[in-house]
């Protein structure tokens, strides 16, 4: 039975989809201990300051460089602290104006020929406490470290319906900073970014708690 | 320029061999599994003569069991 | 057409994430050694707290769980110390769960060669060694030896068994090695241990002086709170008071640097000054300070069998301000290379009304052959001034190890020490055997053998049978040599309970699998008293257990079943609540296990509900008994003392032949010895081997560039190492600076082993060496 499923490949994407769908449940007693989520949602006045602040022009600019495998390639677990991919001075010596320079405000790094990304926290200024300089690539030892799959593209619940926010906003409550401009990522870039209430359309649903329906009281 | 990945399976006994096949190949990339008689493919052709061509190559190799296509992608609007 | 190139390589990425979750779905189980995720996974987790596992900040992280594996971590927003921010260590802290050489077997040396038992077989032979040791050499020839990352039933059972059931007190951790000063010097001065303040200090102060701390690095998380409040409030300044430049010298408004010993004499002028210009509280100091002076000429520990018992005299104020007449700026700018108005910008700081000022330190301070001395003597600033116990004014004493005011501290895991008082007072020992259930007699009133003694002990062969648990002497005991080869001679018999094979392990006839952090339930206790419970989140691997639960095996195989009668489901609840008896009382009131289970940790005293921020103060703290706005009621006079503590020079200085500074410390990516860190590999990638720092023009004078070799040379030993001239810390001439992280180079064979007499800590930051280009 070779060969024993192909041709008819004239459409542009097919997958497994509906093997994509099977989704994995932990251990429901492990929730008693969770943390709950009441805190989730308090910074949103931040994207819209950010977006108030943030040129026309930039948002809408086209360029990108990194693509969404290369972003999550360089991240341990979704939503890991990315190392540092470019060389730093020696010293890396903390002033907070070193990355800032370029990493609150991004645009074109002519050092670098690309676009910059953008913190979507630049009011933590310590980056070294969380990025990591990168000055080997040799392990210690091997590691059996796994991860799970990040957040799939396009997990709209209806056909056409706005996606959910599939991750946590703690330290990503910034919409603008990964989702528009250059640096931003293709894949993840926005095409309407003249709409500024991001919320408006895209509820948080990152997938830290099972699906409850809601039931109302009798 | 279409891109496909399938899960390959292995006469039997012959995973080593398969992988080492496969890696020969032009266009192909694979992650065989650690605990199964399992080969992942990925393949990337710039055309559709190569595409065919690797077909052919695919459809001769012995090592190759069974082809399951999991992924298809070409960018050609019909 | 970058663009559409790298749009293939996401599709292609797609492709086979697409196969790999298909082959999940059809053959339940299968693994794909290449590829990283976990597969037919589509990112369900649940979130459960925990303290982090590394240094003494104490955050909390949100462990994720996916599939019975740790797969991510968050910073926990419920947790106050951290509010949600983590540092590298922190975020890819669950990694260090999954290096492939991870102990999942016991170990037994059987003809000079380990071979792999059932761990019941290993702990039937550690207690069969223990009792026999104790019969034919005494109850002093066993001892056991852990650390400040023992969680609390860890040390608990530890003391219990020790002290309480065999009757030595053999019983140390290495804490000795980071936090005795601290205690010694919260002794002295105050007649209770730990902090009066509060991380919260640091969103009140206008002034931060970091006392030989090189926070940036070392407690990032706590410096990023304070460079939050000086980017926020305008009012704030940063002071980094130390030998070396580092990355905390960096972000500070002015950075000052003094030679090694000598911030004895600067905080002496310091308290010089506010007298001279009268910028006493003298109604603080009249109602609340009492003045003492002790023996001088105190030595420095470096002989066997060496002892000290200082003196406490009371002298009157007048006595201490002459006492000062010897710190005079200009006097004192000879002895520490401190610009005379550096010192009086210093002292106007502390002095100024204004102003409220927080102190920082860790191991520049304890680590230090005076190291009792100088605790008090920062003390001593705070006292004059009257700025303590108030938000934002605060004498803060930082930690290293997760679990070094927890389990070493609060438990007791010292020689001296009863987890309520000392073997000393009858009293406690009373106490002691009731909630232990052992006669009083079993607890001898004398205590043994310190650190540095007892690795001293077990090389003269006082000692026969050590259990190391969750530490590694053999990278970090200072003049190492000895040491190694003391466990090494042929009667001993060493016991290791770790995670992964170190130079620790390679000196073991035993070694049992540990279980790590949230492998097992239990407690941590953080710099500024927060207790934090974690629960078990996953599976330890193989045969891995928890250390209190291997203490328990052997205590239970020893005869103290009645001791030890608890089972494996319900331990760590039952050992909380037992230990909690110890402290009942306004002023060390612990919280029940129910509430810490609930809550990103507690801070204690915790009367009726409430969590003591500020202790000494009558606003915040319930055991305030006097009726005046103070009441440091850790002392019999209710008042806390300054004391009058001269200069006196390191144990060992640069001459003609050893003509630098060896200083050693850490790095931020790692963290004690590395044996995590290390396997973690972000932080392995980022800092792969120690180096020494050398300041460029004698990098220049030496003939060494960047990266090149030189040979570290001491009385004691030497070790080859690569250069680095203009890294993240610049020495000042004459120092050298060197990571210990790194087992491939042991700076500890080069170290001196002197230490402070009244503490007994030893310090790694001051000795003689000199460079050879290798």
């Amino acid at each position: 039975m070779k060969q024993s499923e192909k041709r008819g490949w004239k459409v542009t994407a097919v997958a497994t989809l509906c093997l994509f769908n099977v989704l994995f449940f932990t251990g429901s007693d492990a929730f008693s201990a969770s943390v709950d989520l009441k805190d989730f949602d308090h910074q949103g006045k931040k994207i819209y300051d950010t977006y108030d602040e943030t040129p026309q022009l930039y948002m809408s600019a086209d360029s990108g460089d990194r693509n969404l495998a290369v972003y999550y390639q360089r991240r341990q677990y979704p939503g890991s602290p990315p190392p540092i991919p470019h060389e730093v001075d020696l010293t890396f010596s903390g002033n907070e104006t070193d990355c800032l320079s370029c990493h609150e405000r991004g645009g074109y790094s002519q050092e670098f020929g690309k676009f910059i990304p953008v913190t979507p926290h630049p009011e933590k200024t310590l980056c070294y406490q969380c990025h990591a300089q990168v000055t080997t690539t040799e392990k210690f030892v091997e590691t059996n470290w796994k991860s799970i799959a990040p957040p799939r593209l396009g997990r709209s619940f209806l056909g056409s319906s706005p996606p959910p926010i599939p991750h946590a906003l703690q330290m990503r409550e910034n919409c603008i900073s990964c989702h528009t401009g250059p640096g931003a990522v293709v894949e993840i870039r926005v095409d309407h970014s003249a709409r500024g209430n991001c919320r408006q359309c895209h509820v948080p649903a990152p997938q830290t708690t099972l699906m409850q329906e809601f039931v109302r009281k009798p | 320029m279409p891109i496909f990945s399938y899960l390959a399976l292995p006469i039997d006994g012959a995973r080593e061999m398969l992988c080492t096949d496969l890696a020969k190949l032009p266009h192909c990339e694979i992650i065989p599994s650690d605990n199964r008689e399992v080969v992942v493919l990925v393949t990337d052709t710039p055309d559709d003569d190569t595409e065919n061509k690797l077909q052919k190559s695919l459809n001769n190799l012995q090592s190759l069991q069974s082809l399951s296509l999991t992924f298809g992608y070409d960018d050609k609007e019909k | 057409m970058t663009k559409k190139l790298n749009r293939r390589r996401f599709l292609k990425y797609a492709a086979a994430g697409s196969a790999v979750a298909t082959a999940g779905a059809l053959f339940p189980g299968i693994s794909f050694g290449d590829w990283q995720n976990l597969s037919n996974n589509s990112g369900l987790i649940s979130w459960q707290k925990a303290p982090c596992r590394f240094c003494g900040t104490g955050c909390g992280v949100l462990v994720g769980v996916s599939d019975g594996r740790a797969v991510a971590v968050k910073g926990d927003p419920n947790c106050s110390v951290n509010k949600g921010l983590c540092c590298m260590k922190g975020y890819h802290s669950v990694q260090m769960l999954y290096g492939k050489d991870r102990i999942t077997t016991a170990q037994v040396r059987k003809n000079g060669k380990m071979v792999e038992v059932p761990i019941q077989e290993a702990l039937d032979l550690v207690a069969e060694k223990l009792q026999e040791t104790k019969e034919k050499h005494g109850k002093d020839s066993v001892a056991i030896y852990g650390s400040g990352q023992w969680t609390i039933p860890d040390g608990y059972v530890a003391s219990k068994l020790f002290k309480g059931c065999l009757g030595t007190n053999n019983v140390e951790a290495n804490a000795r090695l980071c936090m005795a000063s601290a205690v010694t010097g919260f002794m002295t001065s105050f007649g209770i241990d730990e902090p009066m303040g509060c991380y919260e200090d640091m969103d009140h102060a206008n002034v931060f002086i970091t006392w030989g701390n090189n926070m940036a690095e070392m407690h990032p998380v706590l410096f990023s709170r304070i460079l939050a409040n000086r980017k926020r409030r305008t009012n704030v300044t940063v002071i980094d008071f130390a030998t070396r430049s580092t990355r905390t010298s960096q972000a500070a408004d002015k950075s000052i640097i003094f030679n090694p010993q000598s911030d004895l004499a600067v905080a002496n002028a310091i308290c010089y000054e506010i007298i001279k210009h009268n910028w006493v509280d003298w109604n603080f100091v009249n109602e609340h300070v009492s003045f003492y002076k002790g023996k001088t000429n105190i030595g420095y520990g470096t002989e066997d069998h060496f002892a000290f018992k200082d003196k406490a005299e009371p002298i009157g104020f007048e006595e201490y301000k002459l006492f000062l007449e010897d710190y005079t700026p200009e006097k004192v700018e000879k002895i520490s290379g401190v610009p005379a108005k550096d010192i009086k910008y210093m002292a106007a700081l502390y002095g100024d009304p204004d102003l409220k000022v927080t102190s920082f330190w860790c191991m520049g301070m304890n680590q230090h052959t005076r190291g009792t001395w100088i605790n008090n003597l920062v003390y001593n600033i705070h006292l004059l001034v009257g700025k303590i116990s108030t938000p934002g004014n605060s004498p803060f004493s930082l930690t290293g190890q997760p679990s070094a005011c927890g389990t070493v501290r609060e438990v007791g895991t010292l020689t001296h020490k009863l987890p309520h008082g000392v073997v000393m007072n009858e009293h406690h020992r009373k106490m002691a055997a009731e909630i232990w259930d052992v006669p009083v007699k079993n607890i001898d009133p004398k205590p043994t053998y310190h650190t540095v003694e007892m690795f001293r002990a077990l090389d003269r062969g006082d000692i026969k049978f050590i259990w190391i648990q969750v530490t590694n002497p053999m990278v970090t005991m200072p003049n190492l040599r000895r040491y190694r080869d003391g466990a090494l001679k042929d009667d001993r018999f060493v016991v290791v309970s770790d995670v992964y094979p170190t130079p620790t392990t390679d000196v073991a006839d035993v070694i049992l699998p540990s279980a790590l952090w949230v492998e097992q339930e239990g407690m941590f206790g953080n710099s500024e008293r927060r207790t934090q419970h974690f629960a078990q989140i996953v599976d330890p691997p193989g045969e891995a257990m928890s250390d209190t639960w291997q203490i328990i095996e052997v205590a239970k195989r020893l005869g103290f079943e009645k001791q030890f009668p608890w089972t494996e489901d319900n331990y760590i609840g039952k050992i909380w609540e037992e230990y909690r008896k110890f402290h009942a009382g306004p002023k060390h009131e612990m919280a029940s296990y129910e509430v810490l289970k609930k809550r990103s940790g507690v801070q204690w005293p915790f009367v009726n509900g409430k969590e003591t921020r500020w202790r000494f103060n009558p606003k915040y703290d319930p055991a305030c008994s006097n009726g005046k706005d103070f009441d440091f009621y850790g002392k019999k006079d209710h008042r806390a003392w300054i004391w009058a503590r001269p200069y006196e020079p390191a144990a060992e200085s640069p001459d003609n032949e050893y003509n630098f500074w060896l200083n050693t410390g850490r790095v931020i990516e790692h963290w004690h010895t590395g044996s995590l860190t290390r396997r973690i590999p972000v932080l392995h990638n980022a800092v792969p081997a120690s180096y020494v720092e050398i300041n460029p023009e004698d990098a220049t004078e030496l003939g060494v560039v960047n990266g090149e070799m030189v040979k570290i040379i001491s009385r004691r030993g030497e070790v080859t190492m690569p250069a680095q001239i203009r890294g993240r810390g610049v020495p000042p001439r004459g120092m050298v600076f060197v990571p210990f992280f790194d087992e491939s180079y042991l700076i500890n064979e080069v170290t001196l082993d002197a230490f402070c007499p009244i503490s007994k800590q030893p310090d790694y930051k001051k000795c003689a060496v000199r460079l050879e280009k290798a």
